[in-house]
């Protein structure tokens, strides 16, 4: 019996067998019940999906995780670490962790990206950045392009202590952000403040400098420590159709960069014909309704809406907005004498990789005439590198670059779509984004005089529903963003999609099942029947197993709602705990030492008890 | 005489775990009255129950223990694993000794003798204890409103001397008493002692509940609202034996949750003040009572049309809280669309949650 509260008279108070002390909040002593264990359970935090898929791998799982408990600023510089721009990349990135979020198996995938929008739009209210400059270390380093990449790449590199500038090209700084996104995607004021943070960083952003015109290739090798290629394409891809130089014919990028930028003098009449059915042609067909177009065609390769390699939110919210979709053709001529007419169109079919697409037009076929004022071709863009020597050039209009983004043996790297064209990938923001951060600390690596290597960390992703526990999760829907009515968006440059309020952003959070990582739910703590998990501080992964008592029930592995818990074999461990001994076994030594205290007892003479 | 005031300790209700879709339980109290170090089995069902029941009662709580798994496998050598009071009695004496323990401190508090708290004063009595061999006593201690709470932790038989059936075991529910045989192809013939609304019947002005492990927050709130109620209070609680039901040890909290969504358990509380049933509480979906039967061995030998009287009795219990049953669920208590527990596999196709 416990003794606590119990009045012991004197005579019993010796410490022998039978009558033990009261137990510690650790637990008895005589019963080290953990030799009956097979399995230990073990906390092991796992690679979420969303993680995994996004093209930096912000930590997605654990800025969600601090947005619900409502520690904002810890959420923004947890995004910070990884993404430069959250407040660009919550309006435009192409979210890949939302494909990815195991909440789309479930009911709807979270919105993370509004959640990260949220917290961009939180970091640009901030008077001053979370992010501070790391400690100079002496050395120069130049950034050519400011687009994602090179923004990425500096900005990581400013963190780490290096000296940095950009230079580039346009009169505005932005690169791709600036020319290739709509403003009713990204208001140029956004990124304005983002440009402002790289300048508070100590970066020296130099507009209006091109490689190959202003600076010579020689000179950025001579003056500067490191050199990071991260020029993008900018050259649109032709058609190879016939009277591509007629007026009234438009390519994509450079028709949204012109409008960007403020230089645009395209006027379109009133019927707009858009080749190409990637992101950018959709982005240009849109832009077209808010240039003055009346009726806008959007003309694909592929077969149906489906093959189109571009996001199906956006295709939505483009048809949403009035554009006629026409499938399966390719235009072969733009006809018209002194201005645009008519295209000729051909059956077609579509096969291959995204940008490396060859083309199988059937040209027996009776071609289509179609009849339209303006085309805008978008079918994807090569690099401008005539600077550039040829050794270093790839067959794909690229930058030929190594796996860590090195050029051959120089000191020059090169980063974002430049190298990442035709290899497979869509190229989007995020993906340059990381580029631009795994390149920056690749120049690190160089400059500290360390051999290049690849991290060789086995990451276990959790994409199996199985692995968690669901009955945990109730079934919510999606939080949406409000946006503006089809009608009246096709008129304005307004930000079509609206951002989240701060409960909206509370409440997407929670929807988040913390795949794989412990998120101090203490549901483990409340369920063990020993109960052997403790923690003294409610955090993640705080908990602490009492492994001289765990009996290996695993009811904690099988109630962890995020499929933190594992069990291994205890054979894997060895801390010497022999398994299967009996329950009586005293391997604490309890009695063992009671005996050699009564041992070591005076000899009193008997209490007379009468 | 003056007045003599009792200090109660009024325990405050936790939050639920859910807020909007996390899950997130709500800051449990830091006391540990009940430690580590205990011979109950790997994945104990009425250990998990116990630890449940003291944190909510927290350190000033005095502990009875009649006879039963809580008493025979936690305090051998005299070593308990109890950080509180705690106290043996015969398995037949459950309520009397409670019932003395409190009129105990309401003597001493009458003479001044005790300044403190009035302490909760908790019996934790098997179901061998409460409903059969200790019923007089517990319903004794109950009649006289004594100021404690009597809970029965449920494992639905006598588990500590090797599994005999006690007036819990389920309808089919094989024990060493109830061996499935040509004779008896269901094993236990006898539908269980519905112990619960027997005391809410018989003492009205008592708080009365049921709870099961796999809510925990909801049992934790019923334990304070026990101890908060003036008088006599009576819990019963689902505590599943992984001995006894022969299931895989992970799943206790699980089966705790299955016995409640399978009708089988309905879960209530006995509002003394307005004399009525609350039947609020509702689990997050309802399944044929063969998901819960397919994870036991126990139920292993059961027929088709075994199966469909359980799942009659689970939509008797259902039609009492009010629940209105859906189709599938009385498509499940006809003998012909189930099929025999040796096909248990089969089984599960058939039961469709809903």
């Amino acid at each position: 019996m416990s003794t606590k509260g119990t009045h012991i008279p004197d005579w019993l108070q010796v410490p022998f067998a039978g009558i033990t002390p009261a137990p510690s909040q650790k637990g008895q002593d005589l019963f080290p019940t953990g030799n009956w264990r097979a399995i230990r359970p073990v906390y092991r935090d796992k690679m979420p999906p969303c993680n995994n898929a996004c093209g930096t791998n912000e930590k997605i799982q654990g800025y969600l995780d601090l947005v619900k408990r409502g520690k904002y600023l810890d959420a923004y510089a947890l995004i910070k670490e990884d993404m430069p721009f959250p407040s660009v990349t919550g309006r435009v990135c192409y979210h890949p962790c939302e494909q990815a979020c195991n909440r789309g198996k479930y009911d709807e995938a979270i919105s993370i990206r509004a959640v990260e929008r949220f917290l961009g739009d939180l970091g640009q209210a901030l008077p001053k950045d979370v992010v501070k400059p790391g400690k100079p270390n002496g050395k120069k380093v130049v950034v050519v392009g400011s687009g994602p990449a090179g923004h990425s790449a500096a900005y990581q590199l400013a963190r780490l202590g290096y000296a940095v500038t950009i230079l580039e090209k346009s009169p505005k700084a932005g690169g791709l952000n600036r020319g290739g996104i709509p403003d009713w995607v990204l208001p140029q004021n956004v990124l304005d403040r983002e440009i402002e943070r790289l300048v508070e960083l100590g970066i020296t952003i130099k507009t209006n400098t091109e490689v190959g015109k202003d600076v010579s290739w020689d000179e950025l090798r001579k003056n500067y420590d490191a050199v990071v290629l991260a020029v993008g394409l900018i050259n649109p891809n032709s058609i190879r159709a016939e009277g591509e130089d007629t007026a009234g014919v438009h390519y994509g990028l450079p028709f949204l960069r012109d409008i960007g930028m403020g230089t645009s003098k395209v006027k379109l009449g009133p019927r707009v014909a858009v080749i190409g059915g990637g992101n950018t042609a959709i982005d240009c067909a849109r832009e077209a309704y808010r240039q003055g177009a009346q009726e806008v065609t959007m003309i694909t390769v592929e077969g149906n809406a489906s093959e189109m390699p571009c996001v199906p939110e956006d295709l939505h919210d483009m048809v949403e907005e009035g554009v006629e979709l026409k499938h399966g053709l390719a235009c072969t001529a733009i006809l018209g004498t002194g201005k645009v007419e008519a295209l000729q169109l051909h059956p077609a079919k579509f096969s291959g990789a995204i940008n490396a697409s060859p083309i199988t037009v059937n040209k027996d076929a009776k071609p289509e005439r179609f009849a339209v004022d303006n085309v805008i071709i978008a079918v994807g863009q090569h690099g401008a590198l005539k600077w550039l020597p040829d050794e270093f050039k790839n067959d794909k209009g690229g930058i030929k670059a190594d796996r860590f983004g090195r050029l051959g043996s120089t000191n020059v790297f090169a980063a974002g779509d430049v190298v990442q064209v035709g290899q497979g990938q869509p190229l989007m923001v995020v993906n340059a984004v990381g580029d631009g951060k795994r390149t920056a600390f690749n120049v690190d690596t160089v400059l500290r005089g360390e051999p290049l290597q690849e991290r060789m960390v086995a990451i276990d992703v959790i994409t199996d529903l199985a692995r968690m526990n669901m009955t945990y999760f109730p079934k919510f829907p999606r939080v949406q963003q409000a946006m503006l009515a089809p009608a009246s968006r096709r008129k304005t440059q307004d930000e079509v999609i609206q951002a989240f309020s701060e409960e909206q952003a509370i409440e997407e959070a929670n929807r988040c099942f913390s795949c794989g990582t412990c998120n101090a739910c203490d549901n483990c703590y409340l369920v063990c029947p020993e109960p052997c998990i403790i923690r003294y501080d409610r955090s993640n992964g705080l908990y602490k197993i009492l492994v001289d008592y765990c009996k290996g029930c695993r009811v904690c592995i099988e109630e962890c709602p995020t499929g933190c818990l594992e069990g291994v074999p205890e054979l894997d461990f060895d801390t010497g705990v022999v398994r299967m001994d009996t329950a009586f076994a005293i391997t604490q030594g309890l009695h063992g030492r009671q005996a050699e205290e009564l041992r070591n007892l005076p000899d009193r003479p008997a209490k007379d008890i009468g | 005489m003056p007045a003599i005031e009792v200090q109660r300790q009024m325990l405050p209700m936790l939050g639920s775990p859910n807020q909007g879709a996390r899950f997130y339980n709500p800051e449990l109290p830091a006391t540990e009255p009940f430690v580590p170090g205990h011979r109950t089995c790997a994945g104990c069902g009425p250990s998990i129950q116990y630890r449940m029941t003291s944190k909510a009662a927290g350190d000033n709580t005095i502990l009875v223990g009649p006879t039963g798994c809580m008493y025979v496998a936690n305090s051998s050598y005299l070593c308990t694993p109890y950080n509180v009071p705690w106290a043996h009695t015969q398995i037949g004496s459950s309520g009397s000794f409670t019932a003395g323990v409190a009129a105990a401190y309401e003597a001493m508090i009458r003479k001044g003798k005790w300044k403190g708290t009035f302490p909760n004063i908790i019996c934790e009595a098997g179901d061998g204890s409460a409903s059969d061999i200790g019923l007089a006593s517990v319903s004794g201690a109950l009649y006289r409103n004594h100021d404690c709470l009597i809970i029965c932790y449920d494992n639905e038989q006598y588990a500590n001397t090797g599994i005999q059936a006690s007036s819990r075991t389920p309808y089919g529910g094989m024990t060493t008493f109830s061996p499935p045989g040509p004779k008896v192809p269901e094993a236990k013939t006898l539908f269980p002692k519905d112990l619960a609304r027997m005391m809410a019947a018989g003492h009205p002005h008592c708080y009365v509940a049921t709870a099961s492990v796999g809510y925990p927050i909801d049992l934790m709130n019923k334990v304070r609202k026990a101890l908060n109620h003036k008088g006599a209070a009576f819990m019963m609680i689902y505590t599943p034996c992984q001995k006894g039901f022969v299931y895989e040890t992970p799943r206790s909290i699980d089966l705790g949750r299955l016995v409640v969504e399978s009708g089988l358990y309905p879960i209530w509380e006995w509002d003394p003040e307005k004399r009525e049933f609350d039947y609020s509480f509702r689990p997050a979906s309802m399944r044929p009572v063969s998901e819960y039967l397919k994870l036991q061995g126990r139920f292993g030998h059961l027929h088709a049309e075994h199966i469909a009287t359980l799942q009659k009795f689970a939509n008797q219990q259902w039609k009492m809280m009010n629940v209105a049953i859906p189709e599938a669920l009385i498509k499940a208590a006809d003998a012909k669309n189930l099929v025999d527990m040796a096909s248990a596999e089969a089984a599960a196709a058939v039961a469709q949650t809903v």
